[in-house]
């Protein structure tokens, strides 16, 4: 992912003069670094989730806290380019993998922030630019936590979309139920994203599988509307010119009411009531007869 | 006459008009109102909430519980600022459509026939409000 580095630091107001700020915090700092890791672990230790991701494995708790160390090294250096930016981002991956809760890792950040604060301001002697270079600190880690839980929004939206995108495919269970008899329940709500994947669906199933009979049954279906209403009608009328008869099953008295009172004009359109009685012009249809 | 309860949802997307078909579906039930009343209310909402999104760009909508002496009812305000509607009468006639055919032009003037009251207010370049009532 690709971002203008610029823009960025221009919206977290980092100033050159505040990266430096931060190198020069990263200098007064460098002796403190390992204490402050073993510091900040010790109140990671205290956190339930230390033993939910860590629990007795000690070696991955070593290397984690290697790369923390790593990570800490690269704040300081503060050099906010490309590289600097794929380093937090895969941290927001690491933590969306793990599903690293959002409160623990702000905590986290918050811990850090205020051990690294509470040192710089008990260097003696006090530098005398004390209070810019915490706030310069404090903008550049802003900006590292925005990045790693931006991250985790991005994958979390990735799969989010990717789990809309299954379960549209699974809620269009086009299905041969008979030689040359191709049948579609639908259920719940028909908006029209849905409709355009029935739409595409059932007509490559029907050349496919050279159907003869497609029956859509909208007995699971709450409510029809005018917009619902002309999209079933389009999806009959290009089933039409495939060859297929289209039957509409599934009307219950109520959309049938509804249907009549807005209007619809549903035309040349064979609907029944029941699945039953659509399967028997089906078969009717194709001229096979059940004894 | 008087408010029971009342609830605004937004509407601006596909996924707000589900929930507000939802919600007055939920509130035609608590009021037990019979399941083709109800169909009919939920699919005159979805037409105007449709409207809304579509051409309206988007509003909210106000679900109220009303009880007027020995009846209940349950309407529905849709309110947007919009472009509004130049010609309701002729607006109000099937087939007519300013859109690319994405329903058939028998919105609102279905809807007004789906439901027991049904008041329009627009005007061209502030908005539209649309209020349906269905008694019981």
């Amino acid at each position: 992912m690709h971002e203008d580095i610029e823009q960025l630091k221009d919206k977290f107001c980092i100033t050159a003069t505040d990266t430096e700020l931060v190198r020069q915090a990263g200098t007064l700092l460098a002796d403190f670094m390992p204490e402050f890791i073993e510091k900040w672990y010790a109140w990671l230790k205290q956190q339930e989730e230390f033993s939910l991701f860590f629990g007795s494995n000690s070696s991955n708790l070593k290397r984690v806290q290697e790369q923390q160390s790593i990570h800490w090294q690269s704040f300081f250096v503060a050099h906010i380019n490309d590289n600097y930016i794929k380093e937090r981002r895969h941290i927001g991956e690491v933590h969306a993998r793990i599903g690293l809760p959002n409160d623990i890792y702000f905590a986290g950040m918050s811990i850090a922030s205020q051990l690294l604060s509470d040192e710089l301001w008990n260097i003696k002697p006090m530098p005398a630019n004390i209070g810019a270079i915490a706030n310069a600190l404090t903008k550049h880690l802003f900006l590292d936590s925005y990045l790693v839980i931006d991250e985790i929004a991005r994958i979390q939206n990735l799969r989010l979309s990717e789990s809309h995108k299954a379960m549209m495919e699974m809620s269009t269970p086009v299905t041969p139920i008979w030689e040359g008899i191709l049948l579609l329940p639908l259920l719940g709500i028909l908006d029209s994203s849905r409709t355009q994947e029935i739409m595409n669906k059932s007509l490559s199933k029907i050349s496919e599988e050279r159907t003869k009979v497609f029956i859509l049954d909208i007995s699971g279906v709450a409510s029809v509307d005018t917009a619902v209403a002309n999209q079933l009608i389009k999806i009959t009328k290009a089933t039409q010119l495939m060859g297929c008869s289209a039957i509409i099953s599934g009307i219950s008295p109520a959309i049938a009411r509804t249907i009549v009172e807005l209007g619809v004009n549903i035309g040349e359109i064979k609907t029944t009531s029941t699945l039953r009685d659509a399967f028997e012009i089906a078969l009717k249809l194709i001229n096979v007869t059940v004894s | 006459m008087t408010i029971i309860k009342s609830e605004v949802l937004p509407l601006f997307t596909d996924d707000d008009l589900v929930k507000v078909r939802q919600a007055v579906r939920a509130w035609m039930i608590e009021q037990e109102f019979s399941l083709v009343t109800q169909t009919k209310m939920v699919t005159a909402s979805s037409e105007l909430g449709r409207n809304m999104v579509v051409y309206g760009g988007g509003g909210c909508a106000r679900l109220e519980c009303l009880n007027d002496f020995d009846r209940r009812g349950i309407r529905v305000i849709f309110e947007d600022q919009g472009p509004g509607i130049a010609d309701i009468s002729q607006a109000l006639t099937d087939g007519f459509t300013t859109g690319d055919g994405l329903g058939l032009g028998l919105g609102l003037g279905g809807a007004k026939r789906l439901v027991n009251d049904f008041e329009i207010w627009s005007e061209p370049g502030h908005g539209t409000r649309v209020t349906i009532t269905m008694w019981k």
